[in-house]
């Protein structure tokens, strides 16, 4: 799954070690280096805005990682991952504001509650596929967002569940840059589990059972297991997500979880491209990024004032003709983009990759 | 002993019977051809023996019942098989495949594998050095990296052939493996399925309707037609029978 694209000029490795390393030659090494300075680097050159951007965008993509593992990997479809990202935050939510209970505390407590649904929601995968599938996972998503909407009003908090910011060694979790870095390492650790998942046998299974599962039975791979396996590990790093935008927020209430963030979360597999890593990273920085972009192309109309009560509307809409336009002229997504641009500059001045399995 | 003993077996579908009583043995290391014309229920049998149908009737694999238990289960006890039409991870790289078909064989769990833990790291070394002396085996070397959907229809083939190896297998059955290949290709299979057979000393169970293939390589033949057993044994005698050759060429 992540051997290394073929490179320009020849390189081998000699051993099954080398083979199997994530970052393998120098040059990648070096690049890497440069990437994680300039990670490091951004919050103190950003604005609060771009700031407040980029911590959106760390907290979508460990959503969106999961999901993709989930359907873009094992090829079970969920609509209801707006829903445990609810769950994770109404976890967070109601154990602090009841308990007081501390961050540490939370934390494996949202992941036990994804651990949980994902497993009872996971089953009916046993049992149905496609868009069967996906119905019933949307209950998922409606019994979660009743539940806390439930636990509001019986409790008196119509308006959301203020917490307090987490704190480490007494010192709370109140600025912005803190939190970038927060959110960063928890979606670099995020990033890291899916990719060593999926270069094991875990990952080779969920494939397999994504192809055929009559096959995948046959080779011997339970597909119950696994398919109840992909559930709940997906489910439990998108309830943790929900426990950090809680935190993050500072405030838990319903109406954040609407149908729509789960459409977004599959929009960011579908316009990423389905089936790579890259690509649900690339697709949650384009899915929280476009309604600003949208909003800042309206503004630059001449009747600006006088569109400015339409921009919800218009912003739906746009998001509805992108996603359709993905669809139809770029099924790989944005990660087949960026792959065709790679392999301009790799084949450069010739413009056709030899045929495959040409004699080398 | 035999490796594999089916005793009695039938199958239907509603109304219609696919399999009607078969009873055979598979002796150790030994190349059984199972043949007859389109539709006496072939693929079905070996779909019974692998667990993906439930038909009626005994199946003893070394000594102990396998039929009603799940497939994975079946093949976790040693039984590996190969498809009608490939049915390669096209989106997978041979490596893979290769690995996926071993799943059986590697003990890492998923909680060390999101780690990728040393003892993960090991497991994954050690089972990639299985795989490449599979693949060395079958002349793969030049495929390894490459993507299964992208490699020509004959090299698939081979590459189903090895997932099925990788299982390090007690028994393989392949349905079918020549189907669709040129003779080149036909002549390469046919040498991997010996060298299998004298290297690793694996009973196979082989569909196949290449005459002449069946005729030279097989140790014994068990003739299917209408889903009845209409003859068994040497491979001479068998081809020559009255019977075969009229469910075969049709009756004058």
């Amino acid at each position: 799954m992540f051997r290394p694209t073929p490179r320009a000029s020849g390189y081998f490795r000699t051993t099954y070690a080398a083979d199997a390393a994530l970052v393998q030659t120098r040059t990648e090494k070096i690049f890497l280096l440069l990437f994680l300075i300039a990670l490091a680097v951004l919050p103190f050159a950003a604005g609060p805005f771009i700031l407040d951007l980029a911590c959106q965008f760390l907290l979508a993509s460990i959503g969106a990682l999961s999901l993709m593992l989930l359907t873009g990997y094992a090829g079970q479809i969920s609509l209801g991952h707006a829903g445990l990202i609810a769950a994770g935050a109404f976890t967070t939510g109601i154990l602090a504001r009841e308990t007081g209970a501390p961050f540490w505390v939370t934390l494996p407590a949202s992941a036990l509650t994804g651990i949980v649904l994902g497993f009872l929601f996971g089953l009916p995968s046993l049992r149905l596929r496609g868009l069967y599938l996906a119905v019933s996972t949307l209950a998922l998503h409606f019994i979660v967002v009743y539940l806390g909407g439930e636990y509001e009003t019986k409790r008196g908090f119509s308006t959301g569940i203020v917490i307090e910011p987490p704190s480490f060694g007494g010192i709370a979790l109140r600025d912005g840059r803190a939190w970038y870095f927060v959110l960063l390492a928890a979606a670099a650790a995020c990033l890291l589990v899916c990719v060593n998942l999926l270069r094991s046998r875990s990952g080779r299974a969920w494939l397999a059972i994504h192809a055929r599962e009559t096959v995948a039975e046959a080779l011997g791979i339970g597909i119950a297991r696994y398919k109840l396996l992909a559930f709940v590990i997906s489910s439990a790093m998108t309830s943790v997500a929900g426990c950090l935008f809680a935190y993050y927020r500072g405030f838990v209430s319903i109406e954040a979880f609407d149908l729509f963030l789960s459409i977004q979360y599959v929009a960011m597999i579908i316009i990423g491209g389905m089936g790579s890593l890259l690509g649900a990273i690339l697709g949650a920085a384009f899915v929280v990024v476009f309604p600003y972009l949208i909003e800042n192309a309206i503004r630059l109309l001449p009747n600006a004032q006088r569109l400015a009560g339409d921009i919800f509307a218009v912003n739906y809409a746009a998001f509805g003709v992108v996603m359709i336009l993905f669809l139809l002229f770029e099924p790989l997504g944005l990660v087949g983009i960026w792959r065709r641009i790679q392999n301009y500059f790799l084949l450069w001045p010739f413009k056709q990759r030899p045929l495959a399995g040409g004699r080398t | 002993m035999a490796e594999l003993i089916v005793e009695h077996l039938s199958l239907r579908f509603g109304g219609l019977t696919v399999l009607n009583d078969i009873c055979f043995e598979v002796h150790p290391g030994e190349l059984f051809a199972l043949i007859g014309p389109n539709g006496a229920g072939k693929t079905s049998v070996l779909n019974c023996i692998s667990g993906i149908y439930r038909g009626n009737g005994v199946i003893r694999f070394r000594g102990e019942r396998i039929d009603g238990l799940a497939p994975h289960v079946i093949a976790a006890r040693g039984l590996a098989r190969t498809f009608q039409h490939g049915e390669v991870f096209a989106h997978m790289s041979v490596l893979d495949n290769l690995l996926t078909g071993r799943h059986t064989r590697i003990r890492t769990n998923p909680l060390a594998e999101m780690l990728f833990l040393p003892s993960v790291r090991r497991a994954e070394t050690e089972h990639r050095q299985a795989v490449e002396r599979i693949i060395n085996m079958v002349d793969l070397e030049r495929y390894r990296h490459a993507q299964v959907g992208s490699l020509p229809f004959g090299i698939q083939k081979i590459v189903g052939f090895a997932r099925a190896l990788a299982l390090d297998p007690a028994l393989v059955l392949l349905d079918e493996p020549s189907a669709g290949l040129n003779r080149q290709e036909r002549e390469d299979l046919a040498r991997y399925i010996l060298r299998a057979k004298h290297e690793l000393k694996l009973p196979m169970i082989w569909i196949e309707h290449d005459m002449q293939m069946i005729a030279d390589l097989a140790d014994r033949i068990h003739v299917l037609d209408y889903g009845r057993t209409i003859a068994e044994g040497d491979p001479e005698a068998v081809l020559n029978d009255a019977r075969v050759r009229a469910a075969y060429l049709g009756r004058s």
